[in-house]
């Protein structure tokens, strides 16, 4: 148990800080930073499940975040049926694409994945803004507000706790990954796969798990993030810019770890924040400059430190370990 | 539908009209696919900034166009040494670096590049659609029952042109063969004494001009704005993955297959659902010959 804390004490630290949070700030704009900070973090999270455990690099997993979305738009204004009921249908329905997605692309690896996932949302972004009589094509879907839990129309406050249960939940799945015999299967597939077949290891069953997971549980966020914000558009929720973003957030915070896509998305969500309150007015807008900012940190990271936040922040550690057994030695000396 | 109706006068004139528009405008994809597909197949690095460099390709024809009344296939001409120096400055800042790194890293690096220099020309120039139309656009070509633009047909002769000359390049001069040998064995070019730095140095560069040309050429066809790249570079990727990524003569038989698609899409299902046909053409063959239609086997499974 000890070992647990002392593993897990960043993400105490920091889950613990945001839910005392609503406690003392009362600030619309904060609140709903912290609310967007967390979704953010929660969609990397589900995305490093994929992308991070299992090496399936996706450029495409916005494809599951619109599936999520529109769902719980659709079931909304088509039916009047809960959000809770939409987010359902959604994980259903990423459950099968995902899986159809997984199998097709399991032989892929590296950009050849990469390309097949972009193609996949692609697909559903043009039959979505074509669909016109059922998902009224690229005008979108104002998403109703309807006051409750059941109805998910909640007040700044509730939206950070439904949001911090939705990162604590992603965070234990890639505990999950990192720690059981599943994660550890996965590993070994992700760094020689021959090896770990020759183990006896399932590895394409393992894959398209992983990806389907990571497809249900991007989806689940689509279905917050649509009644967060309350308006779906399939050329926002379907683009390949949204599944950039998603990766982004991990690798800068640090791919392949549990933390790392939180931490990922504390900087990237803040830094916009940032940007979008103090340079929106802008002859072009903000969207532009900070995504060039965004552009040029992915390279940048990738480049000097490909283990991200979290990893550079062991490193860091292991360095400061170093210099100190060092300086004992010399004591000794 | 009876034979007889199948092959009537007007039938034949469509499909003649089809056949006509499919290799006008498979020419063009080439161009674009051919620097995406000899960047892969010499540095096997999947360029996602790709759509980027044609989109800067189409605002320097439209600036050009548009402050000096300069017609583009003139640009041209300026276009390629142009984008030869942005190619090598784009490698020696970015793409050195991450030359003999994973997989991963590369992807993210054209990736982070791509973003960024799309949000360069939206901060630049807004996201404004424009326009390019010279004279050459408003004239309409006919021979036979068949019509077709004039700009198309230049864009066309020109897109063949640079592209047979890269071939020829390729394939007789000295430099091209030490391309080719380094894309067959890094390691044993190296051993002969190949400096593969230069060689990737160039093939970027080479690539870039190629995807610059393509932009100019397109310019008067298509609007001009910041993520205009993203339709052509989807496209392209379809085609190198159908001809084999990296292989050159199946990027000319790709785009032919893929401008085939568009057209007879276009013409029996409507312009709105041309490009789910190719990405469902495209998922088909990444699914069932992943190394392309006429590529070898077993690529896709080495990351490439």
């Amino acid at each position: 148990m000890g070992g647990a804390l002392a593993r897990h004490w960043g993400a105490l630290v920091l889950f613990g800080l945001t839910a005392l949070t609503p406690l003392v700030v009362k600030d619309a704009f904060f609140l709903d930073s912290l609310v967007l900070i967390l979704i953010w973090g929660a969609l990397s999270a589900a995305w490093n499940v994929a992308g991070g455990y299992a090496g399936q690099v996706s450029l495409g997993h916005s494809a599951f975040f619109g599936i999520g979305a529109y769902s719980a738009a659709l079931l909304a204004t088509r039916w009047q049926q809960s959000p809770w009921l939409g987010m359902l249908l959604g994980i259903l329905v990423s459950v099968a694409a995902g899986a159809v997605i997984g199998y097709l692309s399991n032989r892929l690896r590296g950009p050849y994945f990469a390309l097949s996932t972009i193609a996949f949302s692609q697909v559903l972004l043009i039959v979505v803004s074509r669909w016109r009589g059922f998902t009224q094509g690229s005008e979108g879907i104002p998403v109703p507000f309807r006051p409750g839990f059941w109805t998910l129309g909640l007040g700044h406050v509730a939206w950070v706790y439904v949001a911090l249960g939705l990162a604590l939940v992603y965070y234990g799945v890639q505990v999950y990954f990192e720690r059981s015999r599943v994660g550890y299967q996965l590993a070994g597939v992700r760094e020689d796969e021959d090896a770990a077949e020759a183990l006896g290891i399932a590895s394409r069953k393992l894959r398209v798990f992983a990806v389907t997971l990571s497809a249900a549980l991007t989806s689940v966020c689509g279905t917050f993030w649509a009644q967060y914000v309350g308006f779906v558009d399939p050329f926002y929720v379907f683009s390949v810019d949204l599944s950039i973003r998603f990766a982004l957030n991990t690798i800068i915070g640090g791919i392949g770890t549990a933390l790392g896509p939180f931490l990922g998305s504390i900087l990237i969500t803040s830094l916009e924040t940032y940007l979008r309150a103090t340079l929106s007015g802008v002859r072009t807008g903000f969207t532009g400059i900070y995504l060039i900012i965004y552009g040029c940190v992915l390279i940048l990271v990738v480049r000097f430190v490909p283990e991200g936040l979290a990893g550079l922040a062991a490193r860091l550690r292991a360095s400061i370990a170093r210099s100190r057994g060092r300086a004992t030695d010399h004591a000794h000396a | 539908m009876d034979p007889a109706r199948l092959l009537g006068p007007a039938e034949i004139d469509v499909l003649a009209q089809l056949g006509v528009a499919t290799v006008l405008l498979g020419g063009i994809y080439a161009l674009i696919a051919v620097g995406l597909t000899l960047i892969f197949g010499i540095m096997r690095v999947v360029n996602f900034a790709h759509g980027e460099f044609l989109m800067l390709g189409m605002y320097l024809a439209f600036w050009a166009f548009t402050l000096w009344s300069l017609d583009p296939y003139f640009v041209l001409v300026v276009s390629v040494p142009v984008f030869l120096l942005v190619g090598l400055a784009s490698y020696a800042l970015i793409m050195r670096g991450v030359i003999h790194a994973s997989h991963n890293v590369q992807i993210f690096t054209t990736v982070g590049l791509s973003t960024a220099l799309q949000n360069v020309a939206l901060v630049l120039w807004t996201g404004d659609y424009r326009v390019v139309r010279p004279w050459h656009s408003f004239v309409v070509l006919r021979v036979g029952g068949i019509a077709f633009n004039l700009s198309q047909v230049v864009a066309f002769v020109i897109a063949l042109a640079l592209t047979i000359m890269l071939f020829a390049f390729m394939k007789w001069t000295h430099t091209g063969r030490v391309m080719r040998a380094t894309a067959q064995d890094r390691e044993a070019a190296t051993l002969m004494g190949i400096d593969t730095d230069l060689v990737y140095r160039l093939t970027w560069a080479i690539g870039i001009a190629c995807v610059g040309a393509a932009g100019v050429l397109v310019a008067p066809l298509y609007s001009v704005y910041p993520t205009a790249g993203l339709q052509f570079v989807l496209l392209s990727y379809v085609v190198v993955v159908l001809g084999g990524l990296g292989d050159m003569v199946g990027a000319l038989l790709g785009s032919l297959i893929v401008a085939a698609v568009e057209v007879a899409g276009s013409y029996y299902f409507g312009t709105a659902w041309k490009e789910v046909l190719y990405f469902v053409l495209f998922i088909a063959v990444l699914v069932f010959r992943p190394a392309g239609l006429f590529g070898q086997r077993g690529a896709e499974t080495l990351g490439a």
